[in-house]
């Protein structure tokens, strides 16, 4: 027999009344006080831009949020963005955004999440500000946010702006694709892929988006995204297509750095 | 083979190059906080620098002299004409006295010196 009450105070004791009136739990006999949970309230998380999630990755996701809720004190936002929110399991880890103006290590919260998770996860800690200018500067911030779900509503507002120098360093990362794609794999190539397409419409003033940068793959390096994840396809025109693309995202770049520059000179005449 | 191994060490010369380039860009970056989070990005170059070194013997003592020397010349010049080409568009803050000392530390990490 259960029955619900609450605790009263006494003057010297507090006490739990009982109902005279009822089966069990008669005069004398041992029994254990227990404290009732209260059930917890379905949490609504936030998706931008997937159709559709597998129940048992949303319970993932749910999970992952409560272990950063339990562990962590204040913050802005959580984010979890990246392969996880692809359609089926072939995702290589957790990629997740904490946004907190606190100090906090990533280590410690990315082993707890792996602990109950078993999934390898990244944990990018960034305050609100840096976010803002992530988003302003650099392409694949955008692509992120274009893709993911968080853990309350997303609102922000930037201005595009150029900075060559970031963007170049950026796309030197992917300048493997035009010498030798026989030493990377699938992986490595696609993700070289989509850093540079992301550059190039970001360049563009083109919209940076999980689903524009799969498009621009395909019309621009003449080869699906899965192709490349697969290793498969033609590697010689792969290779002529990535040089094509190298080259015309880096005169984009040169040429928003001679821009600049002589935005800076006109702009000191006529002072 | 000799063409085999001299193809690998125009490879090696070429990425190389480019993690020297991604390492002179950095600093020239004005946010160093955000240059700093760019450190992955030539991860790939990186690797493939590793892996023509380990195909390039002798593997663990430096080469001969006179092709380290060879390497270490190319590689001045390939990083020296990729800067070169950005300063002349109009690139700040990029220190070409700083190749060489670059390009030095990247030999002996890499037992090629």
């Amino acid at each position: 027999m259960d029955i619900i009450a609450k605790v009263s105070r006494g003057t010297k004791m507090d006490q739990i009344y009982l109902p005279k009136n009822r089966s069990g739990l008669y005069l004398g006999s041992y029994v254990t006080i227990q404290a009732i949970i209260p059930p917890k309230s379905k949490e609504t998380l936030f998706f931008y831009h997937i159709s559709k999630l597998e129940p048992i990755k949303q319970k993932i996701v749910e999970e992952v949020f409560s272990v950063i809720d339990q562990t962590i004190e204040s913050y802005d936002n959580i984010i979890l963005t990246g392969s996880f929110l692809e359609k089926g399991f072939h995702f290589n880890d957790l990629d997740l955004l904490l946004v907190t103006s606190d100090k906090i290590e990533a280590k410690p919260l990315e082993e707890a999440i792996e602990k109950i998770t078993g999934i390898k996860t990244q944990v990018l800690i960034i305050d609100a500000k840096a976010l803002l200018q992530g988003l302003a500067m650099d392409p694949l911030y955008q692509a992120m946010l274009s893709r993911c779900i968080t853990k309350k509503r997303l609102i922000y507002r930037y201005q595009r702006s150029i900075n060559y120098k970031l963007l170049d360093l950026h796309l030197l990362g992917s300048e493997a694709l035009t010498r030798e794609c026989d030493l990377l794999d699938g992986k490595e190539k696609y993700k070289l892929a989509r850093n540079m397409v992301a550059i190039f419409l970001f360049l563009k003033g083109k919209k940076v988006t999980f689903k524009s940068i799969e498009s621009e793959i395909q019309r621009k390096l003449w080869i699906s995204s899965d192709e490349i994840k697969n290793n498969s396809g033609d590697k010689k025109i792969f290779r002529k297509t990535c040089q094509h693309l190298y080259n015309e995202t880096f005169s984009l770049i040169l040429n928003a750095a001679k821009s600049q520059q002589t935005n800076r000179i006109v702009h000191r005449k006529s002072h | 083979m000799p063409q085999n191994r001299n193809k690998r060490i125009e490879l090696f010369i070429a990425n190389l190059t480019n993690v020297i380039v991604h390492r002179i860009l950095e600093i020239a970056v004005d946010n160093k906080e955000i240059a700093s989070k760019y450190k992955k990005e030539i991860e790939a170059s990186l690797k493939l620098t590793k892996k023509y070194r380990e195909q390039i013997n002798p593997i663990q003592s430096p080469l001969p002299e006179k092709q380290a020397l060879a390497i270490r010349q190319k590689l001045l010049n390939k990083a020296e004409i990729r800067l070169s080409s950005r300063i002349s568009q109009g690139y700040k803050n990029l220190h070409l006295d700083q190749v060489e000392e670059f390009v030095e530390a990247a030999l002996k990490e890499l037992k090629i010196i």
